[in-house]
C-alpha cells in the first residue's frame, strides 16, 4: 500500500509527516477564493451589525445605525424606533399594501349593515375572501372546511337546517356567544320497550313507514309527561330554535346518523341510542378571540353557506 | 514495515471494540431509518397511527433521530475514531475496559432512551430527549470516552497528531460541555423521571438551541469531517490536499460554531441582537465549512480516474458534495429574511436530510467500505453491490430532498400569499393539504436509502462470513502442515 508514490502536485511539497503507512499532507496554500470569499463574509457582517441590533454592551446593546421603523403604537401615537422586529410587524400590519387594503374594506363592511352586505356583490367578494380564512383558521376544526360538520358531534353549517335559527342575527349570537345544545338522557326515565316506541313515532313524524300502533304508543309518551319530549320539539314535533331543539319532522339528522342506517331497524337503533344517552354539545363563544368585524364577515359567510333565512 | 503492521494489526489494536460499534452502527441504522420511514408514511396516510400512542408521530419521531444520530451515527463515530487513533498514532487504546465500558454505556442509553420515548417519557428537548437517569449514564460514558481518547493520543508512537484526531477531540470535547449544559435540571423526586430545566424562557430555549445547533456542528460536522480526513486519503491513496486550511478551517469551524444557535429561534422572543449574531456567524461559517470539503475533493486532484473504478471513493466523494450543498444551503436559510419563508415548514426538514443522509451517512458508508474488510483481515464480498448501495441511497436522497423543497418552499410561499383584497389567500389546512404528495415522494426516498443499507448490510454479513471460512481454511492448512512436519520427526 505504502509502495505507491504520491504524484507531485506542482512544486507543492508534503508536510514531511506520515502517519499509519502513508498517510501525509501537501502543504498547498488556501486557496485565494476561499479566503477572499471569507473575508467578503467577515465584510457582509461587520456591515449587517452597524445597521442592525448586533452586539449587547453595558445595559443594552448596539442598535444599529440609519435603520428605523416607524409605526402607530397602541395609544395611537406615531413612533420612529430603531429596527426591531416587533415594530417591523406592527409596521407591516399597518403599512404594508395588502393590510391597507384589507382593512379599507373591512372598515366599509364593519360599517354596514347585514342587509345592505346581502345585496351589494362586491361586500360579498371581499367577505368570502377574508371569512374564508377566518373560517378555516376558527370554524373548520370542528365544522369541517366546507362546513359539513360531523355527524352525531359537530352541526353541518352547509344545510338549510337551522337548529338554533338561521337568520344572521342569530347566527350572530351562535358565533359571538356560543351555543349550549342540550337532550336528557333517558336511560333511567323510559324502559325498553318505550325506548322502542318513543323511537318508533320519532321516525313516523318524517315519514318513514313504521308500526302505526307502535308509533300511537310512542307519541303517548312524546306528548305527555312520560316522556315530556314535547316541551322542546313541541307538539308537532318542528322543534324550538330558542332551545337550540331539532325539527324531527324533516329527512336532516344532525346526531342519529338515520340517513346513513339501511335498515328500519337500524335506523331506531340510531334514534334510541340518542334517546337513551341524551345529547350535550357545546359551541365556545368567539367574543373574546375575534373583533365584532370578524364576528360580521364569519355571520354573512356561514349564513350564505346554508343559504341563509 | 507497514506489512507487518497490516499482518499485526488484530494484535496490535483493540479491533474487537471497533467491530462490535460497527455492527450495532448497522444495526441502529435500520432500526432508526424504519421509524424515520414510518413516522414519514404517518404524515402522508395519518391512519397508521392505529390510535396507539406508542407508535404516533409524536413519539416515534424522537426515537428515530435518536437511533439515526446517536445510535447510528454515534456508534459509527466510536468505531471509526478507535480505529483513526489507534492507527494514526501506532498505538493500542489505552484501555480495554474503558472502551467497553463506552461500547455498553452507549448502547444501553440509547437503548433504553428509544424504549422511554415510546412509552411516552421525555424531556421534550428536541435531540437531547432522555430524561435525567440516562443523561447521567450518557456523562459517565462521554468523560470515560474523553479520557480514553486523550490517553490513547499521549501514547502515541508518533510525534505529531494526525488531523482528524484533531476532529475527533474537538467533538469529543464539546459534546461534554453541550450535553451537561443543555441537560442541567433538578428531577422532582429520586423515583421520577420528570425533572425540570435549569433555565426558563428564552434562556431555556436559547440553551436548547445552542445545544441544538452545536450537535449538528460538532457531533454531525467536525467528528465526520475526522473520519473524513483519514478515509479519504487513504481510500485515494493521496496525500491530503492542504495542512495548512485544515489547520484554518478547523480553528475558524470550531470558533464560529459555539454561536449560532440563535439562527433556530428567529422572529420568537428571543432578542434582536442575539439573532443578528447567529445569523452574521452562520455566514461567516460557509467558508469554514468548505474548506473540508475543498481538503478532501481536492485531495483527488490528479486521481479523478478513481471515481470511475473505486465506488467507494464514490461514496466519499458524494457525501463531500452533499456536504457543499447543505452547508451552503444552511448560512441562507439563517438569513432572517429567508428564514421567515423557511421556518416552520419542510425545506428546514430537507436541509437536515441532505446533511444526514448526504454527508453523515454516505461518509460513513464509503469508511465502513473501507474499514470492514480491513478489521476482518479480507477483501469485501462484492464491489458490484457497493454500487447498487451507491445509485439506491443517491436516488434516495434526491427524491427526500426535492420533496422537501417543494413542500417547504411551496407552503411558505402559500402562507404568505395574499389575494386581490389583501387578504390571506390559503388557510392554513389548504396548506397542509398541499403536503400529501411531497411527503409520499419523501417516503419513497426513505424506502431506497434504506434498501441500500440493508444491500451494505448483506454485503458485510457475506464479507464476514467468507472471512471467517478463510481463517477455518487458514487453520486447518496450518494444523495439517504441524501434522506432517511432527509426522516427518
Amino acid at each position: 500500500m505504502s509502495e505507491t508514490k504520491p504524484k507531485p502536485q506542482g512544486a507543492v511539497q508534503t508536510t514531511g509527516h506520515s502517519w499509519d503507512g502513508d498517510l501525509q499532507e501537501f502543504n498547498n496554500p488556501l486557496p485565494a477564493w476561499w479566503l477572499w470569499g471569507f473575508y467578503a463574509t467577515v465584510l457582509f457582517a461587520v456591515i449587517y451589525w452597524v445597521l442592525f441590533p448586533a452586539w449587547p454592551i453595558a445595559g443594552g446593546y448596539t442598535t444599529g445605525v440609519m435603520n428605523t421603523i416607524t409605526f402607530v403604537d397602541g395609544s395611537g401615537e406615531e413612533r420612529t424606533t430603531h429596527w426591531n422586529t416587533r415594530s417591523l410587524l406592527l409596521k407591516e400590519m399597518q403599512q404594508s399594501e395588502s393590510a391597507q387594503r384589507s382593512r379599507e374594506y373591512l372598515e366599509k363592511v364593519a360599517a354596514t349593515d347585514y342587509q345592505e352586505i346581502l345585496s351589494d356583490p362586491e361586500m360579498m367578494d371581499f367577505t368570502r375572501s377574508m371569512a374564508k380564512g377566518l373560517f378555516g383558521d376558527n370554524c373548520a376544526a370542528c365544522h369541517g372546511t366546507g362546513g359539513s360538520g360531523v355527524i352525531g358531534l359537530f352541526p353541518n353549517l352547509a344545510d338549510d337546517d337551522w337548529l338554533w335559527g338561521g337568520t344572521v342575527e342569530q347566527i350572530e349570537t351562535s358565533i359571538r356567544a356560543g351555543r349550549y345544545g342540550f337532550m336528557p338522557e333517558f336511560r333511567n326515565t323510559l324502559n325498553a320497550q318505550q325506548l322502542d316506541d318513543v323511537a318508533t313515532y320519532v321516525l313516523s313524524l318524517s315519514g318513514n313507514k313504521v308500526d302505526q300502533t307502535v308509533a300511537a304508543r310512542g307519541e303517548k309518551i312524546f306528548q305527555t309527561d312520560t316522556g315530556g319530549c314535547y316541551y322542546c320539539h313541541t307538539e308537532s314535533g318542528t322543534g324550538l330554535e330558542s332551545q337550540g331543539a331539532a325539527n324531527l319532522t324533516d329527512q336532516v339528522w344532525t346526531v342519529a346518523d338515520v340517513n346513513g342506517a339501511e335498515t328500519l331497524d337500524a335506523q331506531k337503533a340510531e334514534v334510541k341510542q340518542v334517546i337513551r344517552n341524551g345529547v350535550e354539545r357545546r359551541m365556545p363563544g368567539w367574543s373574546e378571540r375575534l373583533t365584532a368585524a370578524q364576528i360580521k364577515l364569519l355571520t354573512v359567510f356561514v349564513h350564505e353557506l346554508g343559504g341563509g333565512q | 514495515m507497514a506489512q507487518a503492521a497490516i499482518v499485526g494489526s488484530t494484535e496490535q489494536y483493540n479491533y474487537a471494540i471497533i467491530r462490535k460499534f460497527t455492527v450495532m452502527a448497522l444495526v441502529w441504522g435500520v432500526l432508526g431509518m424504519s421509524a424515520g420511514i414510518y413516522i414519514a408514511a404517518e404524515l402522508a396516510w395519518p391512519f397508521l397511527n392505529f390510535d396507539i400512542p406508542a407508535i404516533t408521530f409524536g413519539r416515534l419521531r424522537p426515537v428515530h433521530t435518536t437511533l439515526v444520530i446517536f445510535g447510528f451515527g454515534g456508534s459509527a463515530l466510536f468505531a471509526t475514531s478507535y480505529y483513526v487513533v489507534q492507527r494514526t498514532c501506532q498505538t493500542r487504546l489505552y484501555s480495554d475496559w474503558m472502551a467497553n465500558f463506552t461500547f455498553w454505556g452507549w448502547q444501553i442509553a440509547v437503548g433504553l432512551g428509544a424504549l422511554s420515548y415510546m412509552a411516552g417519557y421525555t424531556q421534550a428537548r428536541e435531540y437531547a430527549e432522555f430524561e435525567w437517569p440516562i443523561d447521567l449514564l450518557i456523562a459517565v460514558t462521554w468523560v470515560i470516552y474523553l479520557l480514553l481518547f486523550v490517553q490513547t493520543l499521549r501514547r502515541r508512537s508518533q510525534p505529531h497528531i494526525y488531523v482528524a484526531n484533531w476532529f475527533y477531540l474537538a467533538f469529543i470535547l464539546a459534546t461534554a460541555m453541550l450535553h451537561i449544559f443543555n441537560n442541567l435540571a433538578v428531577p422532582v423526586s429520586l423515583f421520577s423521571l420528570k425533572s425540570y430545566s435549569l433555565f426558563a424562557g428564552v434562556q431555556d430555549a436559547m440553551t436548547q438551541w445552542w445545544y441544538g445547533h452545536n450537535a449538528v456542528g460538532f457531533f454531525l460536522t467536525a467528528a465526520f469531517l475526522g473520519m473524513m480526513y483519514y478515509f479519504v486519503p487513504k481510500q485515494a491513496q493521496r496525500p491530503v490536499y492542504s495542512y495548512r486550511l485544515s489547520i484554518v478551517h478547523f480553528w475558524s469551524l470550531s470558533f464560529l460554531y459555539m454561536w449560532v444557535g440563535g439562527h433556530h429561534l428567529h422572529w420568537t422572543a428571543l432578542p434582536d441582537w442575539t439573532s443578528t449574531l447567529a445569523a452574521t456567524f452562520s455566514i461567516m461559517l460557509l467558508l469554514p465549512s468548505w474548506g473540508g470539503m475543498i481538503n478532501g475533493i481536492m485531495t483527488l486532484s490528479g486521481a479523478w480516474e478513481k471515481l470511475r473504478t473505486d465506488p467507494i471513493m464514490l461514496f466519499l466523494i458524494t457525501a463531500l458534495s452533499f456536504y457543499g450543498m447543505s452547508t451552503f444551503e444552511g448560512p441562507l436559510m439563517s438569513l432572517k429574511s429567508v428564514n421567515a419563508l423557511s421556518h416552520y415548514t419542510d425545506w428546514t426538514i430537507g436541509h437536515v436530510h441532505s446533511g444526514a443522509l448526504g454527508w453523515v451517512a454516505m461518509v460513513t458508508f464509503g469508511s465502513f467500505y473501507h474499514l470492514i474488510p480491513r478489521l476482518y483481515d479480507t477483501r469485501i464480498y462484492s464491489i458490484r453491490l457497493i454500487y447498487v448501495h451507491f445509485w439506491l441511497a443517491t436516488v434516495g436522497i434526491l427524491l427526500y430532498i426535492t420533496a422537501m423543497w417543494v413542500a417547504g418552499i411551496f407552503q411558505g410561499l402559500m402562507l404568505r400569499s395574499f389575494d386581490e383584497y389583501g387578504n390571506l389567500a390559503y388557510t392554513f389546512v389548504e396548506t397542509v393539504a398541499f403536503l400529501h404528495e411531497p411527503y409520499v415522494v419523501r417516503a419513497i426516498g426513505g424506502l431506497f436509502f434504506i434498501s441500500g443499507l440493508l444491500v451494505m448490510i448483506y454485503n458485510v454479513i457475506m464479507t464476514v462470513r467468507r472471512a471467517s471460512s478463510e481463517t477455518a481454511e487458514l487453520e486447518a492448512r496450518l494444523a495439517a502442515k504441524m501434522a506432517r512436519a511432527e509426522g516427518q520427526a
